[in-house]
């Protein structure tokens, strides 16, 4: 990782209300030079509202978020200059032709179709010459990937950029990404699809309820999680459901056990195992999709885990 | 299998009603309060033979016929002059309500999406724009006969049961007929912008049609479909074969709007949609040349519109400034020169009048061009655009720009169509001046009424459609004031009623300074809100 101590965006304690509603409580993170930051969280937990803020579209109720260190509501046209953004639905004119539209988002960012342009074109293999009427949806977040990949920009931010692409599109898109974190740029990564916040993501922020609950990279936060363990043992463990840390302990065929265990706790319930003749033991670390049903499942279960 | 292509019809109607009920409840609310209230004024209005006189001398003008339709012959009663007055204004906005729902609720409804979604489900092919069209009959026939009845209560001199009813329900027949040649219109494009267009153009060609015929050929009237609302001779005559005629091409368009929904794929229309270039033009690089490249056809077809409007009405100029024609006694009393300028003097009258809907026209592609701050906001257009280094100032004023631009590119194309239709037509021809004296009286009334619309983008962005009531009404009082007889206050609710009667008087410089200072300060405060407020995304 590229980590200079100057953040790109810097987000600290963001608020936004529409209304009574209170969209954004409490939106803090950093996101520095070189890093594709994954930002996941449930439906409606606030993180278009995020991107929109940062973008100076919505005007933050509270809270502050600067980006190359400038406001990004009052100075949102300098910030501008140097940021490429893919939204999450893309509505595009439809009476204009997909390669109109990828022009025009390159002229008003004052830059223009390039050799590059045409690649990416070719590398997404979108046909420019149809009306955006007769885009899928697909191809309407192609035009604006291709447009946002030709911009020569220092941060580029994607809402959930790849819900409509099929999977080789999606091959391209990852590629692209990791292209320009080779190139020192940032990014912001918003997504549903686990897998692939997890393949290209340094760190992750979990967002839920509009506060931003859990920020680190993979490692770290696997240590906040549990560790799912397979084992079979000689002798019987009729305490282990009673030791601190240990839950969903179930027996399936052939005396094999399934258990996961806090992190904290990995190292007391391993002494008790092996007290018990270990035959075989297989542990699995926790997946993102582990740590994620963990904060968007109930709200009780991550108090528990304050306790 | 008949039966099973309008499965969940009356279904799909009610929940029309459900989703619609507040633009349904508000068109009708306007248009029965106009038209019932404007009845119950006329006994009073029109009462006397003296008034009746006066004011039938004034419809009876080719000017009047032009605008109103003709006149059938006397004796006349408050009755015939409420029905002369008021036919022919009242199908013009049947049709514009008509076209707005149907078109909207089919074609709208596709591309959304939400057809889509609808369709998936045991619904009939052609249940969808059954009921659409269901909604239209019943509101059309729910106006009209609340029409009626207003009318039996309202108790004009000279009214009767059957005249009442054959107004009332010749009104939603009108309507109904709008209602089915959107529809079939709404069959052959593949959007819902393309078929508004259409659909206005075939308007356009029909109220022009009727004007002429009216003027110079009333029978041929009855070739026009639109015409046929003026055959009605309520009062008179009470003809129901007109209604029956609507109804009839109401029948065969809707016939023909089933075919053509049956014979096409959901989404698309009988006018595919062609590829275009691959690479945007040099030209298409900003906001400015974007929303010119969005809206050219559009712009395009209303500026040549209104100018073949414009010339069409200008044709009629021989025929309304010839004073002789209504007074041939005249002859004797006044030589050729003072006759010349008596015809003039008509002449500008009727440009005077001709002002106010030119304006009027003008300001309708302006407004929804402003508007389109909001609803490409709304819409999601503008959210790429405004992560783009492009400012909101620049937005902002590019928008107003080519608004205004355009507003004042019809009006002038209205009145240049004037100017050429009517010397076409004249011997003594009427110096180009004299009509720029009305476009230029028009300017800062025109430039308010966008700088309230610009107001609105920049503080209360919901209510941006208010700007077209207000534009309604405005248009309401200037074109009726006189004939209803509103009180002088009433004009000075907007700002066109500050405009003195040009061409007839010359060009105010004051009010045109503090109009323009007016609609100044209200796009400066339009931009202020514009600039901090949140842009709202769906
Ligand atoms: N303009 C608005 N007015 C009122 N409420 C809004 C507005 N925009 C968003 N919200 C609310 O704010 C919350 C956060 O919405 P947001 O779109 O940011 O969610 P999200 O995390 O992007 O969800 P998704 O994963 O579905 O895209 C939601 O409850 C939403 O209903
Ligand atoms: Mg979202």
């Amino acid at each position: 990782m590229l980590n200079t101590n100057i953040p790109t965006l810097h987000v600290d304690h963001l608020q936004k209300n529409f209304g009574k509603f209170q969209a954004l409580k409490n939106i803090t993170f950093d996101i520095y030079p070189g890093e594709v930051f994954g930002f996941i969280g449930p439906n409606g937990a606030g993180k278009s509202t995020t991107i929109r803020t940062i973008l100076g579209i919505l005007r933050a109720s509270g809270g502050k978020a600067t980006i190359f260190g400038k406001d990004v509501f009052k100075d949102a046209v300098d910030i501008h200059k140097r940021i490429a953004y893919v939204p999450g639905d893309v509505y595009l004119w439809p009476n204009l032709t997909g390669g109109e539209i990828i022009d025009l988002l390159l002229k008003l960012g004052h830059s223009h179709h390039t050799r590059r342009t045409s690649q990416l074109i070719e590398l997404f293999q979108l046909d420019p010459t149809k009306k955006a009427r007769t885009y899928s949806k697909g191809n309407r977040q192609k035009v604006a990937l291709i447009a946002a990949f030709s911009t020569d920009a220092d941060f580029y931010i994607f809402d959930e950029p790849t819900s409509g692409l099929d999977p080789l599109n999606e091959e391209v898109f990852q590629n692209e990404v990791l292209k320009l974190k080779e190139a020192g740029k940032s990014v912001l990564l918003s997504s549903h699809i686990l897998s692939e916040v997890e393949k290209m993501c340094d760190r992750i922020g979990i967002i839920k309820n509009g506060e931003v609950v859990e920020t680190g990279s993979l490692d770290e936060m696997r240590h906040l999680t549990r560790t799912v363990i397979k084992v079979k043992t000689q002798l019987p463990t009729p305490e282990l459901e009673t030791l601190p840390g240990v839950h969903n302990a179930v027996m399936g065929n052939n005396q094999t056990l399934t258990l996961s265990v806090d992190s904290e706790y990995l190292e007391n319930t391993m002494s008790y195992l092996s007290q018990k003749q270990i035959i075989s033991i297989q542990a699995t670390p926790p997946t993102l999709e582990d740590l994620f049903m963990r904060y968007y499942g109930s709200t009780n279960e991550v108090d528990r885990r304050e306790k | 299998m008949k039966s099973e292509k309008f499965q969940k019809t009356f279904f799909l109607t009610k929940f029309s009603f459900k989703r619609d009920w507040l633009k349904l409840s508000i068109w009708s609310v306007v248009l029965i309060g106009l038209f019932v209230g404007v009845a119950a004024k006329f006994n009073g209005l029109y009462g006397s033979k003296a008034a009746i006189d006066q004011i039938i001398k004034t419809l009876k003008s080719p000017a009047m016929v032009s605008l109103f339709g003709k006149m059938p012959n006397g004796p006349y009663t408050s009755a015939d002059v409420f029905a002369s007055e008021m036919t022919v204004f009242m199908a013009i906005i049947a049709a514009i309500m008509n076209y707005y729902f149907i078109i909207h609720n089919t074609r709208g409804e596709e591309e959304s999406g939400i057809l889509e979604m609808i369709q998936a489900h045991a619904v009939g092919r052609l249940s969808n724009l059954t009921a659409a069209l269901l909604e239209s009959f019943i509101l059309n026939f729910g106006i009209g006969l609340i029409y009626a009845v207003g009318l039996q209560f309202a108790n004009l001199t000279g009214t009767n049961a059957n005249g009442n009813f054959l107004l009332g329900l010749g009104l939603g027949a009108v309507g109904f007929m709008f209602a089915s040649i959107a529809a079939v219109i709404a069959q052959l494009t593949d959007n819902s912008r393309t078929a508004t267009i259409l659909s206005y153009l075939v308007f356009g060609i029909m109220y022009i049609g009727r004007m002429i015929t009216d003027v110079s050929h009333p029978k041929y009237t009855w070739f026009i479909p639109m015409g046929w609302v003026e055959k009605l001779s309520t009062y008179k005559n009470n003809n129901w074969i007109p209604v029956f005629m609507m109804l009839g091409l109401s029948v065969i368009l809707v016939t023909l709007a089933f075919y053509l929904n049956s014979h096409r794929d959901i989404g698309s229309g009988l006018i595919a949609t062609r590829p275009g270039r691959a690479k945007a033009s040099a030209f298409l690089r900003g906001p400015i040349s974007l929303f010119w490249r969005l809206n050219r056809v559009s712009i395009i077809v209303w500026f040549l519109g209104i100018m073949i409007l414009g010339a069409t009405y200008g044709s009629v100029f021989n025929t309304i400034g010839d004073i002789l024609k209504t007074n041939p006694m005249l002859k004797q009393l006044l030589n050729t020169k003072a006759i010349n300028a008596a015809n003039v003097l008509i002449i500008k009258e009727f440009i005077a009048i001709l002002m106010i809907v030119f304006a009027a026209l003008a300001l309708i592609p302006g407004l929804s061009l402003i508007n389109y701050l909001k609803t490409g906001e709304t819409k999601g257009y503008l959210e790429i655009i405004h992560s783009t280094r492009t400012s909101r100032t620049k937005l902002y004023f590019s928008l107003f720009g080519i608004a205004t631009i355009t507003s004042i590119a019809v009006l002038f194309a209205g009145i240049y169509g004037l100017y050429a239709g009517g010397n076409a037509v004249m011997n003594h021809h009427i110096a180009m001046s004299v009509f720029m004296r009305g476009f230029y009286g028009y300017l800062s009334p025109l430039l308010v009424m966008l700088g309230i619309s610009a107001f609105l983008i920049g503080w209360l962005p919901k209510l941006t459609s208010l700007n077209y009531g207000y534009l309604v009404l405005a248009f309401f009082v200037q074109y009726f004031g006189k004939l209803l007889k509103l009180p002088d206050w009433t004009e000075k609710i907007t700002p066109f009623g500050f405009i003195k009667h040009v061409p007839v008087s010359n060009f105010d410089v004051a009010t045109f300074w503090w109009q323009i200072a007016i609609a100044v300060i209200l796009v400066i405060i339009g931009y202020i809100g514009y600039r901090r407020r949140d842009l709202i995304i769906n």
